[in-house]
C-alpha cells in the first residue's frame, strides 16, 4: 500500500505486536495501539486470546478490528470483530458436509478430537457435532490437554464410538502424531479422516506417511492458495515481493492479505481530510458486500452484533504429498448460524 | 463401562520412555546430587538430530548413534564444565541451573528446527503384533525391552563395578569420598554420561512414539521426575514401578469422563502423594 502512495497520500503504519498468548500482555498492546498510536482500524489480528480479552476496548473504543485469523468462539461473537477466515467451527462443518455429501447414507457417527482450551475446543467441534445430529446421527467430542504425549490412547477412546468420521481438530504439530497413532493401528481405510484448516498446510502432508494419500479431507476456508486468479495472484505477487521465501502461502497468509484489502479499499474511497476512528469505524460497518476470487461467496462486515461472513469455502485432498483443492464450494449449514444467514437476506447476499 | 485392557498397552510403551528417563535421573541424582531438570531437552536434541540425519538421507543406525552421542556430549558438556561451579550450592539452585539449561536447550531447538510438524520413524514402527485388542508395533516392544534391559545393567553397574562403588560412596558423603582417594570428577562425568544416554534413547523413542516437538519432549521430565520422587531418587527399582505407574495410569484415565482430558495432571498427583507417604515417618518421629 505505502509503496503505491498509500491511503491517498497518507502512509500506513505497520506494527506486529506479539502477545505471546498472554491476555493481559494483548490487552496493553490493544491500549497501545488505540490510546497511544491512535490507532483509526485494527487490521490482520491472529491470536488466540486477542478476541476474549479485548472485547471490552474494542466496544468502548468504538473501533473496529478486521481479523486475519480467528480461532475462540470471542471472535465470532462481538460487534467490533470481524475476520477474513471462517473460524475452526465452520471448517469442520464443511469438510464434514462434504464428506457426508459424497458418502450418501453413510455418515451417521462423529468424531472430533480437540484441545482442552475454553472456547475453543468444544466450540470449534460442535458445528460439525450439530449439523450431524440434524441429519439423524451422533456425535461426540474428546478434549485431551495439549501437553498429552500418549497419541495412541486418544485414537483407541475415539474408535470407541464406532465413528464413520474422525476430525483431528488440532494445529498440525499436534495432528501428525495422531495420524500416525490412527496408522499404526490399521484404523486408515476403516472410516474417514478430516482436519479444519489449522492442517492446509504444505508442510502437513508429507509430515503423515504416503499411506494416508487420498485417505483425508481438510478444510481451506478461502480458495486454493496456489490459484492464478487475478486477487490471489496479486496476493502471492506482494508476498513474493515484501515477505521472505520461508513464510508460508497458505489460508492464514491469505486471510490477512484480505483483511488489508477490504480496509486499503475502503479508506481509499474516504475522504482524506475526515478519517478519523468514527469515520473509519462507520465506512467499515457499512461494507456490505466485498467480492475476490479468494471466498467462495461475497464477504461482508455489516452492523449486527456479531460477525461472521465466510463461511462458504473449498475442502480439499491429501494427495501425492500435497494438499489438492478440490474444486467446491460448501456453505456450513452449522445450526448456530441461523442469525447471520438471516442477516445476509436483509443486505442481499443471500436469497 | 469401557474396556480398559487396550489403554494399558498403550500406556506400556509410553511408560518404558519414562522409566528410562526416570533412571538417568536417579542414577546422576544419587552421583552427584543434582536434579536434572534438563533431561527431557537432551534427549530432545537427540531426536532433532536423528531426525535431521535420516531426513538428509543418512542410515537410521548413524542418525540414532548420533543423536545418543549427542545427547552424551551435551549431558557431559554440562556435568563437567556447568555443574562443578555450583557442586557447593543449595541443592534447589544446582536444580533450577539444570532448568535454565534445559530452557536454553528448547530456544535453541526453536530456532534451529522451529515448530513445524514432524514424524521421527524408526524401522520397527512397521510390523507388530496384537496384544489386548491394540496393534503392538517392535518400536514399543522395544522401547519396553530397552527400559528392563537398561535397569537391569545400570543396577548390576552400580553393585558390581569399582565406579559405581565410587559413585554410590558420593552420593553417601561427597567430601567424605573425596577424601578416601574416590576421583569425584570421573564418576560424577560417568553419572553424566549415562544420564546423557539414556535422555538421548528415551528421547528418540518418545519422538516417534509420541511427538516430535521441542517442549513436548522437554516437558516430559516431568512425568519422569515425579517417578524418581517416587523411588525417593534413590531406589530403581521403586522409580520403574512409579514411571510404569504413572505411563499406564495416565493412559487408563483417557476413558473415564470428566477426569480424562485432565490426566497430565496425573504425574504430580503422583508425585504429591509420594512425597506425604515418605513425610508419614518424620511426623511420627517429630511427635
Amino acid at each position: 500500500m505505502n509503496a503505491n502512495g498509500g491511503i491517498n497520500g497518507g502512509q500506513i503504519k505497520y506494527d506486529m505486536l506479539d502477545d505471546g498468548w498472554n491476555p493481559e500482555q494483548s490487552s496493553q498492546d490493544a491500549a497501545k495501539l488505540i490510546n497511544d498510536e491512535k490507532a483509526v482500524a485494527l487490521v490482520g489480528n491472529m491470536s488466540f486470546v486477542d478476541c476474549g480479552a479485548n472485547q471490552g476496548i474494542y466496544e468502548k473504543s468504538d473501533i473496529m478490528v478486521v481479523g486475519g485469523v480467528g480461532v475462540p468462539r470471542d471472535c465470532y461473537f462481538q460487534k467490533n470483530y470481524v475476520t477474513t477466515n471462517a473460524g475452526p467451527r465452520v471448517s469442520n462443518t464443511k469438510t464434514l458436509m462434504y464428506i457426508a455429501q459424497q458418502n450418501p447414507g453413510k455418515i451417521k457417527r462423529f468424531v472430533c478430537i480437540a484441545m482442552n482450551i475454553p472456547n475453543v475446543g468444544e466450540w470449534s467441534c460442535e458445528g460439525a457435532g450439530g449439523w450431524i445430529r440434524s441429519q439423524g446421527g451422533e456425535s461426540k467430542v474428546i478434549l485431551f490437554d495439549p501437553s498429552s504425549l500418549d497419541a495412541t490412547s486418544l485414537v483407541l477412546q475415539a474408535m470407541e464410538f464406532k465413528p464413520d468420521v474422525i476430525s483431528i481438530d488440532l494445529p498440525k504439530g499436534l495432528a501428525v502424531p495422531l495420524f500416525a497413532a490412527a496408522e499404526e493401528q490399521g484404523l486408515i481405510e476403516k472410516l474417514h479422516w478430516m482436519g479444519p484448516a489449522s492442517l492446509y498446510n504444505p508442510t502437513f502432508p508429507p509430515a503423515i506417511s504416503k499411506a494416508w494419500d487420498g485417505r483425508v479431507w481438510v478444510d481451506m476456508e478461502l480458495n486454493d492458495a496456489a490459484s492464478t486468479k487475478p486477487d490471489n495472484a496479486n496476493w502471492l505477487a506482494v508476498m513474493d515481493k515484501y515477505a521472505t521465501k520461508d513464510l508460508p502461502r497458505d489460508t492464514f497468509a491469505q486471510a490477512g492479505y484480505l483483511a488489508a484489502r477490504v480496509v486499503s479499499e475502503t479508506l481509499l474511497k474516504m475522504d482524506p481530510a475526515k478519517i478519523d476512528r468514527a469515520s473509519v469505524t462507520a465506512a467499515l460497518r457499512g461494507v456490505k458486500r466485498f467480492d475476490s476470487d479468494m471466498f467462495c461467496s461475497p464477504w461482508y462486515i455489516g452492523d449486527e452484533p456479531r460477525h461472521n461472513p465466510n463461511h462458504n469455502g473449498p475442502v480439499s485432498l491429501v494427495k501425492d504429498g500435497k494438499l489438492k483443492p478440490l474444486d467446491v464450494c460448501i456453505d456450513s449449514e452449522d445450526p448456530e448460524l441461523g442469525d447471520v444467514h438471516a442477516y445476509e437476506k436483509t443486505i442481499g447476499i443471500t436469497k | 463401562m469401557p474396556s480398559f485392557a487396550p489403554f494399558f498397552v498403550s500406556g506400556l510403551a509410553t511408560a518404558a520412555t519414562y522409566v528410562l528417563a526416570a533412571v538417568g535421573i536417579v542414577v546422576l541424582y544419587r552421583a552427584s546430587g543434582v536434579v536434572n531438570f534438563a533431561q527431557g531437552a537432551v534427549g530432545a536434541l537427540a531426536a532433532f538430530i536423528s531426525w535431521t540425519i535420516v531426513q538428509h538421507g543418512g542410515p537410521d543406525v548413524v542418525g540414532w548413534i548420533a543423536g545418543v552421542l549427542a545427547a552424551v556430549a551435551f549431558s557431559l558438556f554440562y556435568g563437567r564444565v556447568l555443574a562443578p561451579r555450583l557442586a557447593y550450592s543449595d541443592p534447589v539452585m544446582r536444580a533450577v541451573a539444570t532448568l535454565s539449561f534445559a530452557l536454553i536447550l528448547v530456544g535453541f531447538i526453536d530456532y534451529v528446527w522451529g515448530e513445524l510438524p514432524r514424524k521421527l520413524k524408526l524401522p520397527t514402527d512397521t510390523d507388530g503384533f496384537e496384544w489386548l485388542g491394540v496393534r503392538v508395533t517392535y518400536t514399543r516392544a522395544v522401547a519396553m525391552g530397552i527400559a528392563v534391559a537398561a535397569t537391569v545393567a545400570i543396577m548390576a553397574f552400580l553393585a558390581k563395578s569399582r565406579i559405581g562403588l565410587q559413585m554410590r560412596a558420593l552420593a553417601n558423603n561427597r567430601d567424605l569420598s573425596a577424601m578416601l582417594g574416590v576421583r569425584v570428577l570421573r564418576a560424577d562425568a560417568c553419572a553424566w554420561a549415562i544420564s546423557g544416554a539414556l535422555a538421548g534413547v528415551s528421547g528418540i523413542l518418545l519422538g516417534d512414539l509420541q511427538r516430535l516437538g521441542g517442549i513436548a519432549l522437554t516437558f516430559a521430565v516431568i512425568p519422569s521426575i515425579a517417578a524418581a520422587v517416587f523411588g525417593r531418587f534413590v531406589s530403581l527399582p521403586a522409580t520403574v514401578a512409579g514411571g510404569l505407574a504413572i505411563g499406564v495410569c495416565e493412559a487408563l484415565l483417557t476413558p473415564v469422563p470428566v477426569i480424562g482430558p485432565f490426566r497430565t495432571a496425573l504425574p504430580f498427583l503422583f508425585a504429591v502423594l509420594a512425597m506425604l507417604w515418605m513425610q508419614r515417618r518424620a511426623a511420627y518421629v517429630y511427635r
